[in-house]
């Protein structure tokens, strides 16, 4: 649980950290930072249940798609503004770094493994935001198609 | 319509794409906000084609008389502004609901156009806050937080002078690295319970091209698969000049470092 905790305030952190280098507008940078900070430890626990890294970003992707969305509708703005610094904790920077890295080595074996990872894990941010997307333009044509019926009546 | 008005409503349907494709929106956003000023104008056929290195629209009114106008728009750098995506977007929600006319809009656009990050001294400071959190969750204790702040700090501003400069990003990427990396095998030589690895990556958490590489990603998956080849490229050519910077550090440490210390 303390570990949690400390995992949570850290990301915090490095999402306020990230909105202010980016220039998110002073009164969203608290919503980001709680976008990032909980796709950050939807990732963690969806990485101790799994064990797969993919997987991990794929679950904290939805959750910052998600969340993003309905910061997007609450504040009026766009949701790119909530989900670059959302994802910044979940992309694999530094995996980019190490396949480069043993690339250097001559390690190709190595290269092979990491960059393959790097890649799905992009791959399942990328999936899992789209997906979110989807879901809550699905979930916007059935409230209004829901409304139009409710008023006919 | 006149010749005239035509042109200044692509002039500023071209700003309004350039000003958020220079802050790094999406391809599709673009090349919606375009369109979308473009027909509240009363354009009948629009056409865009985006990348992040160029904008090329056509506007066309449909007549016989009427000729064809198509503006190309070459950009050239490109920097995360999250501010100004969120005003241009407002903006043309705005120009497209109200009678706003076409030369309040290019003011309006100017004046976001003008608009400055956030102080350096304060963006400086958040860096390093970025950077101790980052050697943290990636496994690092509190002496690795204390050190990668520094190092981070150090790092950030020598990006930005870097870049001031006019350098290159492929060597500012690979001076800035180098230093880190220098900075954290000399701090982790001197004190015993940090470890250089976890402060590296702290600090180039500050210029790995995270984002990039999921952006592209989400250009190839929207069908944008010039965008996303390009970014994909812009990803990789970061991350390798990254790896060479600390790389050669690394290797001038092993071969040097026995016999200085």
């Amino acid at each position: 649980m303390i570990y949690l905790l400390t995992q949570f305030v850290l990301a915090l952190f490095a999402t306020l950290a990230f909105s202010v280098i980016f220039r998110v507008p002073v009164k969203k940078i608290p919503a980001c930072m709680v976008v990032g900070a909980l796709g950050w430890i939807t990732y963690i626990i969806a990485v101790h249940y799994m064990s797969s890294p993919i997987a991990g970003c794929f679950a904290g992707a939805c959750t910052v798609g998600l969340l993003s969305a309905i910061c997007a509708r609450v504040f009026k703005e766009a949701s790119t503004v909530f989900i670059i610094p959302g994802i910044l904790c979940l992309v694999p920077g530094y995996k980019i770094y190490s396949t480069m890295f043993e690339l250097l080595r001559e390690d190709v074996m190595g290269t092979a493994q990491t960059g393959l990872e790097t890649l799905l894990m992009a791959g399942a941010i990328a999936v899992g935001l789209l997906v979110m997307g989807i879901v809550i333009g699905l979930v916007r044509i059935l409230v209004k198609k829901a409304q139009a019926i409710a008023t006919r009546q | 319509m006149g010749k005239k008005r035509q042109k200044l409503i692509l002039l500023l349907a071209v700003k309004a794409g350039e000003i958020m494709m220079k802050a790094g929106a999406e391809i599709y956003r673009v090349e919606d906000t375009i369109t979308r000023i473009c027909k509240a104008c009363g354009i009948e056929s629009v056409d865009v084609f985006a990348m992040p290195t160029g904008i090329f629209v056509t506007l066309d009114n449909g007549d016989e008389e009427d000729s064809t106008h198509t503006y190309v728009r070459r950009i050239n750098s490109s920097e995360t502004d999250l501010n100004k995506i969120s005003r241009v977007n407002d903006f043309s929600r705005t120009f497209t609901t109200t009678d706003m006319t076409v030369e309040e809009g290019m003011e309006v656009l100017d004046e976001i156009e003008k608009e400055r990050k956030y102080p350096v001294g304060v963006r400086v400071a958040c860096a390093s806050l970025a950077a101790g959190s980052f050697s943290v969750l990636f496994g690092g204790n509190a002496i690795d937080f204390c050190l990668a702040f520094i190092i981070g700090a150090f790092c950030y501003a020598m990006s930005r002078a870097l870049s001031h400069l006019d350098i290159n990003f492929f060597i500012r990427g690979l001076c800035c690295c180098a230093a880190a990396a220098f900075f954290a095998l000399i701090a982790a030589a001197s004190i015993g319970s940090a470890d250089y690895d976890m402060i590296i990556a702290g600090c180039i958490m500050l210029f790995v091209p995270g984002v990039a590489i999921t952006n592209s990603i989400r250009d190839f998956l929207s069908g944008d698969m010039v965008s996303g080849l390009g970014r994909m490229a812009e990803a990789f050519l970061t991350a390798v000049s990254l790896a060479v910077g600390a790389g050669i550090v690394l290797k001038f440490w092993d071969v040097f470092g026995g016999i200085v210390l």
